[in-house]
């Protein structure tokens, strides 16, 4: 009897653990059934085999990729999903992902036309499930078998991950690539506990700063990171969410390194450095403004390369300390993920090094000559 | 037309008023979210004209000279030229519920706007195509509503109606088709209006053409007095009155179109800020004018203080003065209601 308790303690533990972090359950059924739950708890039945997929929330696509390793079981994405590979890394490793359909929503919105979407005869859709329910209530009136999604956090994203594993029938893989997350992490979480308080730089990320500028505040995935990657997110304290500020409260802030969104194609460091109001602020002083990488999706929001953004944000942040060998770190990540490693002007091109070679440290710490 | 009889002389009171603008613009130029001491900021400017040395560093003079001055120069001379556009407007249309923003001229602007932004890089375009969208929609309320000799108020409102539907759905085509990373944050922030993009080079755009209408619009100011007594009455006194309603018409539109390239839709300025003014100095334009303009100006940069001032985040302009224009509207319509005051 005392044996058992901690054992059931133990069970229970692992199925909150589980819960947690997949929060899908996956059960392989008999012959060719499979069911998913959700992560609006909702249980997902698909008779016979998964041929044919639809993402529409927007870096669900470059995961199918990633986690099937091939472009051919997805038949349609959101058109945003399709940009970030249009001219980039995903798109020479897979040529036959820009064939997919991209036009079953429009604009901003994630409202698919139903009829589109059923003429792609999809075993399977990936919505969204935490923006109301008229974005899929008219697909399941259709008849549509629909798994939704929800955002945000790195633990719904490993719920994704581990979803398409079990769909593509790659579940060995999505482990795998679910095992590197989850060990960068604590790396990276240990690293920068032993970074004194003092030393951390004051950061501030722009999801937007050539319309106006949009910074990201506390419950961000970006706040988590900056902090994951030993900065100080100076935006926390006053802001929730994202929201737009003016000039004077970024100098205010007087933020030591900005990172920049990989979403403004045309944004680089240079608009910052360029712009006489922001002279004052300290990060445009040392030129320790960097544009986020942009590799099989955009190292913005939570995605399969998450890990390696980690990575590159602690060596922007600390160039001083010992640091992950980035070029090493990417060619293993890309060889699990894609089948591939990047060539040596590939890795330039994601790591935007024409557009950041003017920021300080950069080459010395992602150029040719390391 | 009612002429109010004035508390105090004019010249006293437009004094008044220069004084107030002054100071609400220097104070202004105190308060913001970078904390800069009101001595200071005297000597940045102090300095600016006169080079001198001085304990102030390159975080406070670009907050002072870069940041705020030109906003508060934004929003002085738009929330002036909005409120001068509306005095003359209510003049000329002889209807008290007319502004910028009723008549489409708001819509239109901002859809040309819109559009400039989709299709252009830059904002090169967006002050041709504000004026020439807004200039469109002007003529389509005024065509819709010359059905009659006398243009009626129900008709002419309907057709501001009407064309603001019009020009507000192309305006939501162009946020449907827009690229959601590259063109829609600019089109969004845009339409609700905001001085924090203010720029001196944006200013150089916008304030010559804003002037220089304000300043053609005052010149007919008696013109527009003869106007406002009715078709009639204006032909019997021997003016042209299309050629000088076209005349008012233009200049109007003209400085909707600037305000908008500068600082997007801003409503309800040019609605409640004449009859603001109107009850202080009554409905002759030689003296509406200028107190329209003054109040305006004073109105639009205290209200972008709080915008840009009470919260770490922004706060988009537009939804500030309708908020605040919607009740005052309201309150000013009720009250001149209880008076049995005449409108115009």
């Amino acid at each position: 009897m005392r044996r058992m308790l901690p054992n059931r303690l133990r069970v229970v533990g692992t199925g909150i653990c589980a819960l947690m972090f997949a929060c899908f359950l996956i059960s392989p059924g008999e012959g060719a059934k499979t069911v998913v739950t959700d992560q609006a708890g909702r249980e997902v039945v698909i008779e016979g085999p998964i041929e044919r997929i639809v993402t529409i929330p927007i870096p669900a696509a470059s995961m199918v990729l990633a986690v099937d390793g091939s472009s051919e079981k997805l038949v349609g994405m959101n058109p945003l999903s399709k940009t970030a590979m249009e001219g980039e890394i995903l798109s020479e490793f897979f040529p036959e992902a820009l064939k997919i359909r991209s036009d079953i929503v429009q604009g901003e919105g994630f409202q698919p036309n139903v009829e589109t979407l059923m003429s792609l005869a999809p075993d399977i859709v990936f919505q969204w499930g935490n923006f109301g329910d008229n974005l899929y209530t008219p697909l399941l009136n259709a008849g549509m078998k629909v798994a939704l999604f929800k955002y945000g956090t790195q633990e719904y994203l490993e719920g994704w991950i581990e979803t398409f594993g079990a769909i593509l029938g790659k579940q060995e893989k999505s482990a795998t690539i679910l095992d590197w997350h989850r060990k960068t992490r604590e790396q990276l979480a240990k690293r920068s506990g032993a970074i004194p308080d003092s030393e951390k730089p004051r950061t501030l990320y722009f999801l937007r700063f050539l319309a106006n500028y949009q910074v990201a505040g506390k419950n961000t995935h970006n706040d988590v990171s900056i902090a994951l990657a030993g900065g100080k997110n100076v935006a926390a304290e006053e802001i929730d969410g994202f929201a737009a500020v003016n000039e004077e409260q970024i100098l205010l802030w007087d933020p030591e390194v900005i990172l920049l969104n990989g979403f403004e194609r045309e944004l680089s460091p240079d608009h910052v450095y360029t712009n006489e109001r922001l002279k004052g602020v300290s990060a445009v002083r040392n030129r320790r403004v960097y544009k986020l990488p942009l590799g099989g999706y955009r190292w913005d929001p939570p995605n399969q390369e998450t890990p390696l953004m980690w990575m590159w944000m602690s060596a922007v942040l600390h160039p001083g300390r010992d640091k992950f060998d980035l070029a090493g770190e990417m060619e293993r990540a890309y060889g699990l993920l894609y089948g591939r490693a990047p060539s040596r002007d590939q890795y330039d091109h994601i790591l935007l090094m024409e557009k950041n070679r003017g920021s300080a440290h950069y080459d010395a710490l992602f150029g040719r000559a390391k | 037309m009612t002429e109010r009889r004035a508390v105090f002389p004019f010249s006293l009171l437009a004094g008044l008023l220069v004084a107030l603008t002054g100071a609400v613009a220097l104070f202004s130029l105190a308060v913001g979210r970078f904390p800069v001491p009101v001595e200071r900021v005297a000597w940045i400017l102090f300095s600016a004209l006169i080079p001198a040395e001085g304990s102030w560093n390159v975080q406070e003079t670009s907050v002072v000279l870069l940041i705020r001055l030109p906003r508060v120069l934004g929003s002085l001379i738009a929330g002036g030229g909005l409120a001068m556009a509306g005095a003359a407007l209510q003049g000329v249309f002889r209807n008290p519920l007319v502004g910028p923003q009723i008549i489409g001229v708001s819509s239109g602007a901002g859809f040309g706007g819109a559009l400039a932004i989709l299709l252009f890089d830059g904002l090169f375009a967006v002050i041709p195509l504000a004026f020439v969208f807004g200039l469109l929609a002007m003529i389509a309320v005024w065509s819709l509503g010359s059905g009659d000799r006398e243009e009626s108020l129900l008709s002419l409102v309907l057709g501001g109606v009407v064309i603001s539907a019009f020009f507000t759905a192309l305006t939501s085509l162009g946020q449907y088709v827009a690229d959601p990373y590259n063109k829609l944050p600019a089109i969004v922030m845009w339409l609700m209006g905001s001085f924090a993009s203010s720029s001196w080079d944006r200013l150089v755009f916008a304030v010559p053409v804003i002037c220089c209408s304000g300043t053609l619009l005052y010149l007919v100011r008696f013109r527009i007095n003869v106007l406002s007594l009715g078709q009639e009455e204006a032909e019997a006194l021997g003016i042209d009155v299309a050629r000088n309603r076209w005349f008012v018409l233009v200049c109007t539109t003209l400085i909707t179109a600037a305000t908008v390239a500068l600082a997007g839709i801003v409503g309800w300025v040019g609605l409640v800020v004449p009859h603001m003014a109107r009850m202080l100095v009554g409905s002759d334009h030689r003296k509406l004018l200028p107190v329209s303009a003054l109040l305006g100006a004073t109105y639009l940069t205290l209200m972008d203080d709080v915008a840009r001032s009470l919260t770490a985040a922004e706060i988009p302009i537009g939804i500030l003065t309708a908020l605040a224009g919607a009740p005052l509207f309201a309150f000013l319509l009720k009250k001149r209601r209880r008076e049995g005051g005449a409108w115009m």
